[in-house]
């Protein structure tokens, strides 16, 4: 029972358990089969899991719930991969935008699928094919028009305004959605009397410039925080004391309690011992009503004599 | 003995009992506490009481029930028959605890281990013959657990009755033979009719007494092990005979309510090591270690995917 079981590397299965809108998956119209493609984060700037539907025209984020203990079974198999994907919807600005504030810094106008160009994730020029990409560029870009081609330029004010519109967007949602913004933990079947009106709407703003953030590099982010006139918190480790406490007086200094009693000879403190896996297990068990090794020792005449 | 009522769920415990003599409402009664079925990895144990008027003690004494163990089969069902042939004077009822039930007691987060339920269930079918009117003033035990323990709490439970506990309660006296005859033909016709509640075909119903030592008994077990699902809901999970066949046979299968330890424990819990904390920064291998997620995100267990 107390035997330790070990723990096998997850084997690479083909099955996913994934929730996805029938939009996603919708391959009537278009030649080609919606697909993951594998695109730079703009926040972690590393690799991050993305859909395309098919012939490109919509994107989706890949989230995964993931927690220890989970398997699903999945008709008459057994899946020992306890995750849930969510493909949801997403605005391909975000994943455009890193590629035009590096352009940005050169100060011209240049045609986007120029610009949109990335050696080491080739897919993100398919991008520009979603239907929201080029109809959208303006919230975030300076617009030429040169004879029949278009030409753009990063505006960072631009961008802040239609930032500031996404995170307001997010706060109604946060706000219809009842969900738990301020600094506090809070159960979610703790039932409050008074209604979330003690929220305030900083906690409110701060917590939809935190979801925007995800998306957004470090530095956009804090130029939002600036835009939404959010002053930075302070990290504890500023806020914290410093280490040694001054000397207030000169006097020499004096135990408050007196140490002394714990080297007298009947205070014998024992380190806890550690215990075997065997003895653990045997310190979990119900042992209610069950005899003690004892009593198996004891001389039988004693039961009988009663 | 009608075990319909089991038989049509046989995941869950189920009381039978007989008709409640008449004389038992009016007259001082005694009653008997027996188990059958203890032991086995294989079915239900089946609690009974047996009882009747202080009166007719020495007509039960005649009739020569004995300890069930003493007996065959055929001697059993034929003490049985007579019991029911006493049924003037002789009522009983009975608690069939399934395998089920045992395995899910306990195996369950809070532990509830054999005796307390044994305990539990005793204390319960005295209640029921108490509710049905049957004047008791005896009750004679066959222990569980340490005797004298086990009587206090009784006692203390049915101010007014006179509890005996002993071991081999079923040999002395005649009222706990006749309760342990009762389980022991429940418990041998429902394991000799189980119904299996899984598909699995033409069963082999060769599976010998179902102690864990019977060879018989151990095949059948090495047959009938799904890696997956381990054992029908005939076996007792909780028993180490089946447990120590499904550890090394079976699927390895882990609970949120087992804890680990040792390096890979604290690996899978997010747990740093005591030197993590010295060596300043030192660059870890993550490509952005100043990037957190939201906790919005991190708060309903949702990650990023780089693969899949």
């Amino acid at each position: 029972m107390a035997t330790k079981k070990k723990r096998t590397q997850n084997v690479q299965n083909n099955n996913w358990v994934v929730i996805a809108a029938d939009s996603s998956i919708d391959s009537q119209k278009h030649d080609s089969e919606p697909a993951f493609v594998r695109l730079r984060n703009p926040s972690t700037d590393a690799t991050s899991l993305y859909m395309l539907s098919s012939g490109d025209v919509q994107l989706f984020e890949v989230k995964a719930f993931e927690e220890d203990f989970h398997s699903w079974f999945v008709g008459q198999t057994v899946q020992r991969d306890g995750r849930l994907l969510f493909v949801t919807p997403m605005d391909p600005l975000y994943l455009i935008m890193p590629y035009l504030i590096k352009s940005g810094k050169e100060g011209k106008f240049q045609p986007v699928d120029q610009v949109v160009v990335d050696e080491e994730f080739p897919a993100c020029s398919r991008l520009l094919r979603c239907t929201r990409s080029l109809a959208s560029l303006h919230h975030i870009a300076e617009e030429k028009e040169v004879g029949k081609q278009r030409f753009h330029q990063y505006s960072h004010e631009k961008t802040m305004n239609w930032l500031k519109k996404k995170v307001e967007r997010t706060v109604g949602l946060l706000k219809g959605r009842n969900i738990s913004v301020g600094e506090r933990v809070k159960s979610t079947t703790y039932i409050r009397v008074k209604s979330e009106s003690d929220y305030h709407d900083e906690d409110y703003l701060r917590y939809a410039h935190g979801l925007i953030s995800e998306y957004l590099s470090e530095d956009l982010s804090k130029a939002l925080l600036k835009h939404l006139q959010l002053p930075e918190l302070t990290s504890p480790k500023e806020t914290e004391p410093p280490s040694k406490k001054r000397k207030l007086s000169d006097k020499p200094v004096e135990a408050e309690e007196d140490y002394t009693k714990f080297n007298s000879a009947d205070f014998a403190r024992k380190p806890p011992k550690k215990m075997t896996a065997a003895q653990k297990s045997l310190a979990k068990a119900d042992k209610t009503g069950m005899k003690t090794m004892f009593s198996f020792f004891s001389p039988k005449a004693k039961a009988e004599k009663k | 003995m009608d075990l319909s009522p089991f038989e049509t769920d046989n995941s869950v415990s189920c009381r039978l009992a007989s008709e409640i003599p008449d004389v038992c409402r009016t007259e001082d009664c005694c009653l008997g506490i027996d188990e059958a079925g203890r032991g086995p990895v294989l079915g239900p144990m089946v609690y009974g009481i047996c009882f009747c008027p202080v009166s007719k003690k020495q007509e039960l004494k005649d009739s020569k029930v004995a300890d069930s163990k003493t007996l065959t089969e055929a001697e059993r069902e034929n003490l049985f028959q007579k019991l029911d042939e006493a049924r003037s004077y002789v009522g009983w009822a009975l608690q069939v605890l399934s395998p089920n039930t045992i395995s899910t007691s306990m195996l369950q987060r809070t532990k509830y281990n054999l005796n307390a339920l044994s305990h539990d269930t005793a204390i319960g079918l005295v209640q029921y013959a108490l509710d049905s009117g049957v004047q008791l003033k005896e009750v004679f035990v066959d222990t569980v657990g340490p005797a004298e323990k086990y009587e206090d709490k009784l006692s203390k439970l049915f101010p007014g009755i006179d509890v005996t506990v002993r071991p081999k309660a079923d040999s002395l006296f005649p009222i706990v033979s006749a309760a342990s005859i009762c389980a022991k033909v429940a418990r041998d016709r429902i394991v000799k009719g189980w119904n299996f509640a899984e598909d699995l075909g033409d069963v082999d119903t060769d599976y010998g007494s179902g102690y864990p030592n019977d060879p018989k008994t151990k095949a059948w077990l090495l047959k009938y092990l799904d890696p997956v699902f381990g054992y029908p809901q005939f076996v007792r999970f909780s028993w180490s005979t089946a447990q120590t066949l499904m550890d090394s046979k079976g699927v390895t299968v882990h609970w949120d309510d087992e804890d680990e330890d040792g390096e890979k424990a604290a690996q899978r819990q997010n747990n740093k090591s005591m030197l993590a904390y010295f060596s300043a920064s030192a660059g870890g291998n993550d490509q952005n270690p100043t990037h957190q997620t939201h906790r919005f995100f991190t708060e309903r267990r949702l990650k990023s995917l780089d693969t899949l």
